[in-house]
């Protein structure tokens, strides 16, 4: 053995040879053999590439991703075609989406956008849009008769569609049962935010004596953020309006900013900020807060992530600003795109309503996300009133479903991403004012900062318009 | 025996071996680079549409309260590594040094290892950490001084950029201490024997004659920490995710965060490419100054 290896050793191989005798010494000689391996194995492995599918279809969330996974088998065979469907996260979909129809490279043939996102993509002159205007098709199939109205605003900009909603997102409020009746709330009563507070204020309290209150009434989070947004909605301020304009500086966000301070961080405050998924689910199992906004997807998180309270939710309707107001509001939004660079534009509408309107599919859907769809003819399924353990056998399904149309629309523009950054800013100071001065001048602070914020919001909306003001004759 | 190879400085082939090195170099750096300075003279859209503006989008930059708000949390933050994170590095590499090295092994390692896991998970760790009520920080705090269980470090305007900080002390604290250990290590310790002999105290050896010995290496901490600290991303975004890295009022915008938004959302390059040149500028000016005074005291 040991002789057989000193024979190798004292005869060295050929390839050894052949790198003395390349001109450049070795170090170019392995530069040179990877590059030709590596050029030879980019070519093979090009090749060996699979064919790209019909349509591809990319989501951002998981539930979804499954659902349409089930489905899309039948849509496969049902069209003798085949559909790729991809997961991703949303930050990255939206910047690498947008950059990839601008660079003119390849991108999905459907995507899924999630609210507030239109108006990144129909920023810039029209030429740039790359989504396939969607408003004739709606009209010419009647699609828009058969969808919640209010959810159409999410998907158009300019008066033209782009895309047709997954959802409505209407709001209820979560609660534990067996704490309120233990309390003896009559959840029926607390039809308005007025005897929503009054109750509030009883039940906020610290029970241990340590200093710390340890129940509060409702669960909000301290910069204001989404539940801001939401109470603003069912309050009748915007965003934006219809045209795309900034909104948010009218007096009915001034009138909920005054109200969430109030019971946020005055000192007879009812909320506290029970955090996001184990903080809040803990706080929930605590009996920290005893309601929850909570839309129809957040719902079937609760249902997922705590099955130790199942029979002791329920769900009520919000309350109302005033008596005989809208009980509901909205939280999120997806909407399902076709980009301009499919080659299969018609299949790519057939497969979008396949998935958002097929009632066969809808109700299975349902069920697994308790999700409700824009698509009316959908609540009639007996899904949709089948009992919930979890919310102690109510039937949430249709409770929702009622709510739905009243849910208010949401308008999109370019500065969505803004104009909820600087809302939350304007907020944040004048809960730094009401820190400092309480209710002194408060009612004027707010304003004052609500139209700083807007107006900056515009000034940065106006940089965009140098591009249509470029485009009109 | 010295084998002699063929011309090979000579002909094609050199050029070929160093092509894909300047390709690369070409088309990652000189080509951006060149781009970078064209787009700061235009509105885009993206990659695909731009209108030339001049000087317009440096003309914003002076007047955007939103960027003057990123350039001071982001020198605040700069100030704090150099003034808390550094003597604390410092600190404890000379307690270190002192050990044995067993001992100076274990704890360079568990200093060190906070670095080898990354600022997004540092970020997601400590926003747990800083959780109202059911967070380890605010449930120590209020263990040992009675106050604090709900204070909210990542929604109150004046607690997030203490909150940043100490997110960042823990990660890179460890870090620096690598550098100031390896240096502490070289000083010349029969120099510091003469000193004591002469009748200088601690401080005394460490001032005069350490921290001189390890100036080279201190300078270039200060000067990296201040670059890493401009360019200060992943850690808020990560531990302020609810507000993409703002945090409450903008608390915990940093410059870089700040380019992110303008850049990549709002689809403006050339006003990115703007913010790019701007801390550029800044960062290569203070590194100045950082090595001309260097140059001085050394004189």
């Amino acid at each position: 053995m040991i002789a057989c290896l000193r024979l190798q050793v004292g005869s060295p191989p050929r390839q050894s040879k052949m790198i003395d005798k390349f001109p450049y010494g070795k170090a170019p000689f392995w530069l040179f053999v990877m590059a030709i391996v590596s050029s030879v194995l980019l070519v093979a492995l090009n090749r060996s590439a699979s064919e790209r599918p019909d349509l591809i279809l990319v989501t951002f969330t998981a539930a979804h991703y499954d659902a349409y996974r089930h489905a899309i088998p039948r849509f496969e065979r049902e069209h003798h075609v085949k559909v790729d469907i991809e997961l991703t996260h949303w930050g990255s979909l939206q910047s690498r989406l947008q950059n990839a129809i601008l660079a003119n490279t390849d991108v999905p043939d459907l995507v899924e956008m999630l609210e507030g996102s239109l108006g990144f993509f129909t920023r810039g002159p029209t030429v740039d849009v790359g989504l396939i205007d969607l408003t004739e098709k709606i009209r010419a199939e009647g699609i828009d008769k058969r969808v919640v109205a209010s959810r159409f605003s999410l998907w158009t900009t300019q008066g033209r569609n782009y895309g047709i909603p997954h959802d409505v997102h209407p709001i209820m409020l979560a609660y534990r049962r067996d704490l309120i009746e233990q309390l003896g709330i009559d959840v029926r009563e607390l039809d308005t935010w007025d005897k929503f507070v009054e109750v509030g204020r009883r039940v906020s309290k610290d029970k241990d004596g340590d200093g710390v209150i340890d129940q509060y009434m409702i669960d909000l989070p301290y910069s204001g953020n989404w539940a801001l947004i939401a109470l603003m909605l069912q309050r009748g301020g915007q965003l934006f309006d219809a045209k795309g304009n900034v909104a948010f500086d009218s007096e009915e966000t001034a009138q909920v900013f005054d109200w969430y301070l109030h019971q946020t961080r005055s000192k007879d405050k009812i909320a506290t900020d029970c955090g996001w998924a184990q903080p809040q689910m803990k706080a929930m199992a605590d009996g920290l807060a005893l309601f929850f906004i909570t839309p129809d997807w957040r719902s079937k998180a609760y249902e997922t992530d705590m099955p130790h309270l199942a029979g002791k939710m329920a769900l009520m309707p919000m309350p109302a600003w005033t008596k005989g107001g809208r009980r509901t509001s909205v939280w999120g939004g997806t909407g399902l795109v076709i980009t301009k660079r499919t080659k299969h534009p018609e299949l790519a509408w057939e497969l979008a309503k396949f998935l958002y309107f097929d009632k066969q599919e809808l109700g299975q859907r349902y069920k697994r996300t308790n999700i409700i769809p824009p698509f009316k003819e959908a609540w009639n399924l007996p899904e949709f009133s089948e009992p919930n353990p979890f919310y102690s056998n109510q039937r949430i399904g249709l409770m929702y479903a009622e709510l739905a149309p009243q849910t208010p629309p949401t308008y999109s523009a370019a500065v969505d991403g803004t104009a909820r950054a600087n809302l939350d800013q304007a907020y944040s100071r004048v809960a730094e004012y009401y820190k400092a001065q309480g209710d002194t001048g408060l009612m004027d602070k707010i304003r004052f900062e609500l139209k700083k914020s807007a107006d900056h919001v515009r000034e940065l909306a106006e940089r965009d318009q140098v591009f249509h003001r470029q485009e009109s004759p | 025996m010295i084998r002699v190879r063929p011309q090979q400085t000579k002909g094609l082939a050199p050029l070929l071996f160093l092509f894909p090195y300047l390709a690369l170099t070409a088309v990652f750096f000189v080509y951006p680079f060149i781009n970078a300075v064209i787009l700061t003279f235009y509105r885009t859209n993206g990659p695909r549409s731009r209108i030339f503006i001049g000087l317009d989008n440096f003309r914003f930059l002076l007047n955007d309260q939103t960027f003057h708000t990123a350039l001071w949390n982001t020198t605040i933050f700069a100030i704090a590594s150099v003034c808390l994170q550094l003597p604390l590095s410092m600190a404890l590499a000379l307690l270190l040094n002192r050990g044995d090295d067993r001992v100076k092994g274990f704890f360079r390692l568990v200093l060190f290892s906070p670095n080898l896991v990354g600022q997004i998970f540092v970020g997601i760790l400590f926003s747990v950490l800083f959780t109202p009520r059911y967070g380890l920080i605010n449930r120590t705090i209020q263990a040992l001084i009675g106050w604090g269980l709900e204070e909210r470090w990542l929604s109150n305007p004046k607690l997030v950029m203490p909150a940043i900080i100490l997110t960042s002390l823990w990660l890179w604290v460890g870090f620096n201490m690598v550098y100031f250990l390896a240096a502490l290590q070289s000083v010349d310790k029969t120099l510091e024997e003469a000193a004591r002999i002469d009748g200088a105290n601690s401080w005394q050896v460490f001032w005069h004659v350490t921290l001189p010995s390890m100036r080279h290496v201190v300078v270039f901490v200060v000067i990296m920490s201040i670059i890493g600290s401009y360019q200060l991303f992943e850690l808020p975004v990560a531990l302020l995710s609810s507000t993409s890295g703002f945090g409450p009022d903008n608390s915990g915008l940093t410059v870089i965060t700040y380019l992110r938004s303008v850049a990549f959302q709002s689809g403006d390059l050339g006003l990115g490419s703007a913010v790019g040149w701007v801390v550029a500028v800044i960062i290569f000016t203070i590194s100045v100054i950082q090595v001309r005074i260097t140059n001085v005291v050394e004189d």
